[in-house]
């Protein structure tokens, strides 16, 4: 066998067992779990596009989350809109935000671009938090919003179990990895990466780095707004103090590092490995050992960026590349016989 | 009027201890190009120092600075040199060390969580307290006293760095290395270990700050990050690397937050302090007072 | 026809006087040199030339058109292109994956980009080495990647600041040949170098800089024998490999 085909039958098996996975789960725990792994690898895949491929760090993407979140509940609470349509608003919205942070940072070090990030979130969590109502929008303050669990459906977005939040995320999951594998391999993905990692000869080389990592952001944020109005539809409660969070913006560009930035399964893996550690520290230790998971986290950083700069995705990848590389062998020796 | 007056003096008193607290924030950026997300962590730590001090030895509260300025320099000089520097040899050819920012970021997590699996949530206030609620009364305006020597303190702190770099060998290398650390390292000078002093000196502020802090201001272990996010509003504002700007730009800060809410909800001085910035960054990126490096 | 006209351009740095006035006028097709000791201004001169920052005064004219002040990428797709006395690689990348970001100057499509790169690499006998990360290349190696990233943007005139520094002389003789190669092909060439007799070999015509003023212009066996030039190196340890 070729190694490209045995690439492409794991990754048909991989799908396989993404679809059937809730068959064999049927605990409604378990789902919420991985439904949130899914939200996180799906966050920051989209993180990786600024913070990966661009070569910046932002760390205020839970606003764009919240933006999204917010756009397309106030949109569908108070005015009926679909949260499908209000999903696009939200991450226009989103999009426009992103640019309007990038715009002057981008020409600066990196130091302004991370800190203009935080500044935006938190400052997005205050306003929030501050304000009740915004023009004709009911905004409800430090209390949040509650969507009624009404007509469940797929216009609504709103459904009775967990399989049908499962799948749709996974859907968002599938599309953004699509994305970001076309990217990478576009003219765009050149761009952001060489301007990344070496501006002047990205610039020299005809690229306009500033506007490559505005495209990026663009679409980064527009992307994160999306999970932001999923987030809202699968838990129907949402309050700034827990979507507009500096911890999910660090969580997200942690999950990156350490699976690794600027890889395509660098984010899945992180979030793959990163995710349940801290779903069942909080559950085993989140009486006892407060903070346990946040620890652990910081710690694996560290070694990780100290043994593993590039995260965790080189050393696995080279380990499937030797199975890949041995099966292939193999089987031309099978062959052969 | 009255208030108002107050509330002004009041405003640059609490400003100068935020410019305190950022004040490690700037120099360590200043040398090092990183943003130290774990300062006000450092800070946390800082606080606790000066608590343990005084509750085990029944030192007065200012006295713990002999104890705690020490070692937190210590504290900083090694924690640059044991856990930031190999990621930073790892990181040599980039120019942006974001991996560098962001194990900060995991040395904040695990300082804070730590202080709270070992100290608890609690919030604490020292006892045997001399400077409790101690008022200075001049032509009928109340100043607190342990802020006013806050203020005396990062004062004199700010000038004494200044000074350091300015006139010592050590300062002059460390600032050698601040304007190119390449051309630095090829006169002779070990970059790593500058850095090492400069992480020191920082946290060595952020010692001080705590010390100040600490007559009037709960110890628990999130402390440091109200004081994280104002410090990074601060050395903006006042431009990244600059020592008087941290001043200035955490005067600035205490100003809006103790006027303001003469004239707004509380909260609302928060979200100001926050457009003030973004606002900032948008017309005068190297700050309000146009200062790059100002050493 | 003038493909590159500089007239009267100053560069100031604070108070220092980087480029003085300086003149320079390359014919379509030439190989012009540009000499100078250590610190006269020639790597501040192309910055300038190539967008990097705008000359302090001065006028820059590229195929008849105004340039002062137009950015890097804007020059580069109209067939400026300089490389870096300190290389730039993109390090973490292979080698033709760093061509291909300059192919993208020229081309939208993955496919054709990917095509360009590895004909460049190809005419630099370069395509052995396309797998390897250019973080971990020589500095020989370095040098010719930053030439065929130059080329894969299809330039029209190439800048090339000390492309054979820290080459071996058999090395520096490759990259001669490469330059003239080049030439041949109908790339004007402007450059840089310290390495004397790769220069005399290859320009046409040298400019001869010092504190950022032109003390002396002609050709190779003229400049040599100028006696400012010669002022000017004296005591300077300028190569004679
Ligand atoms: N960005 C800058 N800021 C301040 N001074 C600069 C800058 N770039 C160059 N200089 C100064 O301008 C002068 C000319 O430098 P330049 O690099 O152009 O010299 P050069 O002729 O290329 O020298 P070399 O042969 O060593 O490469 C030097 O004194 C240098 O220190
Ligand atoms: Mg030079």
């Amino acid at each position: 066998m070729k190694p490209e085909k045995i690439n492409r039958i794991a990754l048909v098996l991989l799908s396989a067992a993404a679809l059937g996975l809730p068959l064999v789960v049927r605990s409604a725990t378990y789902l919420h779990i991985l439904v949130l792994l899914y939200f996180y690898a799906y966050l920051t895949t989209c993180w990786n596009l600024v913070g990966g491929f661009a070569g910046v760090l932002p760390l205020g993407h839970a606003a764009f989350v919240g933006i999204g979140a917010y756009t397309s509940t106030i949109l569908s609470l108070q005015y009926g809109v679909s949260p499908w349509l209000g999903m696009i608003v939200g991450g226009l919205l989103a999009a426009g935000v992103g640019i309007l942070i990038g715009l002057p940072t981008f020409k600066l070090r990196g130091a302004y671009f991370a800190l203009a990030t935080i500044a935006f979130s938190e400052g997005l969590r205050v306003m929030v938090e501050n304000i009740d109502r915004l023009g004709p929008f009911t905004i409800n303050g430090p209390r949040g919003l509650q969507i009624p669990p009404l007509d469940t459906g797929l216009t609504n977005f709103m459904f009775a179990g967990k399989e049908p939040y499962y799948y749709s995320i996974l859907v968002m999951l599938a599309g953004v990895l699509f994305l970001t594998y076309r990217i990478s391999r576009s003219k765009l993905g050149y761009a952001l990466n060489a301007g990344g990692e070496e501006p002047e000869a990205a610039m020299a080389l005809g690229i306009d780095v500033a506007r490559t990592k505005l495209i990026a952001m663009a679409l980064s944020s527009f992307l994160t707004a999306l999970a932001g109005t999923f987030y809202a539809q699968f838990t129907l409660y949402i309050h700034p103090k827990s979507i507009i969070s500096l911890d999910l913006s660090f969580e997200i560009a942690f999950i990156a590092l350490i699976g690794g930035r600027g890889s395509i399964a660098g984010p899945v893996l992180g979030a793959l490995l990163l995710r349940p550690v801290s779903d069942f520290s909080r559950i085993y230790f989140g009486d006892t050992l407060p903070g346990m998971h946040l620890i652990i986290f910081g710690v694996v950083l560290i070694l990780v960026m100290n043994f593993q700069p590039r995260g965790l995705q080189e050393p696995l990848t080279r380990l499937y590349q030797k199975v890949v590389n041995r099966l292939f062998h193999w089987g031309a020796l099978e062959a052969a016989r | 009027m009255i208030y108002m007056i107050e509330d002004t003096i009041n405003g640059i008193l609490m400003g100068s201890i935020y410019g305190l607290t950022a004040l490690g924030l700037t120099i360590i950026f200043g040398v090092l190009k990183v943003i130290n997300f774990a300062h006000g962590s450092l800070l946390m730590v800082g606080m606790y120092a000066a608590y343990w001090a005084v509750a085990l030895t029944g030192l007065h509260p200012y006295l713990t600075l002999v104890l705690v300025v020490p070692v937190m320099f210590v504290f900083g000089y090694y924690l640059q040199d044991i856990v930031i520097q190999p990621i930073f040899r790892a990181e040599k050819n980039v120019r942006e060390p974001i991996t560098v920012i962001i194990v900060t970021t995991g040395v904040w997590y695990i300082l804070d969580n730590l202080t709270l699996l070992v100290f608890g949530p609690h919030y604490r206030t020292i006892q045997v307290n001399p400077l409790r609620g101690r008022m200075l009364e001049i032509g009928g305006l109340m100043i607190s006293v342990p802020k006013l020597w806050g203020f005396v303190s990062a004062m004199v702190a700010a000038a004494a760095v200044y000074v350091f770099l300015q006139r010592t060998r050590m300062g002059r290398a460390i600032r050698a290395t601040s304007l190119d650390r390449d051309a630095a390292s090829l006169m002779g000078i070990n970059p790593y270990k500058v850095y090492n002093v400069a992480f020191g000196i920082g946290t060595a502020t952020a010692g001080i700050a705590a010390v100040t802090l600490v007559p009037f201001y709960n110890v628990f272990p999130t402390v440091g990050v109200l004081f994280d996010i104002k410090g990074f509003i601060i050395v903006v504002l006042g431009g990244l690397g600059s020592i008087g700007g941290a001043i200035l730009g955490g005067i600035i800060i205490g100003l809006i937050e103790s006027v303001g809410p003469q004239f707004m909800t509380a909260t609302w001085t928060e979200a100001i302090v926050y457009g003030l910035f973004l606002l900032v960054l948008f017309v005068k990126p190297a700050g309000l007072f146009g200062v790059k490096y100002d050493w | 026809m003038k493909i590159l006209d500089v007239r009267e351009m100053t560069k100031t740095f604070g108070g220092l006087t980087a480029v003085d006035g300086l003149g320079i006028e390359i014919e379509t097709g030439q190989i012009l040199g540009l000499i100078g000791p250590n610190g006269a201004g020639k790597s501040t001169a192309f910055n300038c030339i190539a967008g990097v920052f705008p000359p302090t005064g001065g006028e820059i004219y590229f195929n008849g058109e105004k340039i002062n002040g137009v950015k890097p990428w804007t020059l580069c797709r109209k067939g400026l292109e300089r490389t870096f006395q300190i290389v730039k690689p993109f390090a973490s990348k292979s080698v033709l994956y760093n061509v291909m970001v300059g192919a993208f100057a020229v081309t939208d499509k993955t496919a054709e980009a990917e095509a360009e790169a590895l004909a460049v690499l190809k005419s630099l006998h370069f395509e052995s080495r396309k797998d390897v990360r250019a973080g971990n290349l020589t500095i020989a190696d370095r040098k010719r990647l930053e030439i065929a990233r130059a080329l894969a943007t299809r330039p029209k005139i190439l800048l090339l600041d000390e492309v054979m520094a820290g080459l071996r002389p058999a090395e520096v003789d490759e990259m001669v040949a490469i330059i003239k190669e080049l030439r041949d092909r109908g790339i004007t060439i402007f450059v840089i170098e310290h390495i004397m007799r790769a220069i005399m070999a290859l320009s046409d015509r040298i400019v001869v800089i010092h504190f950022g003023r032109k003390i002396a212009e002609g050709t190779p066996d003229a400049v040599a024998s100028d006696e400012n030039v010669i002022k000017a190196y004296l005591g300077e340890e300028y190569v004679v490999s």
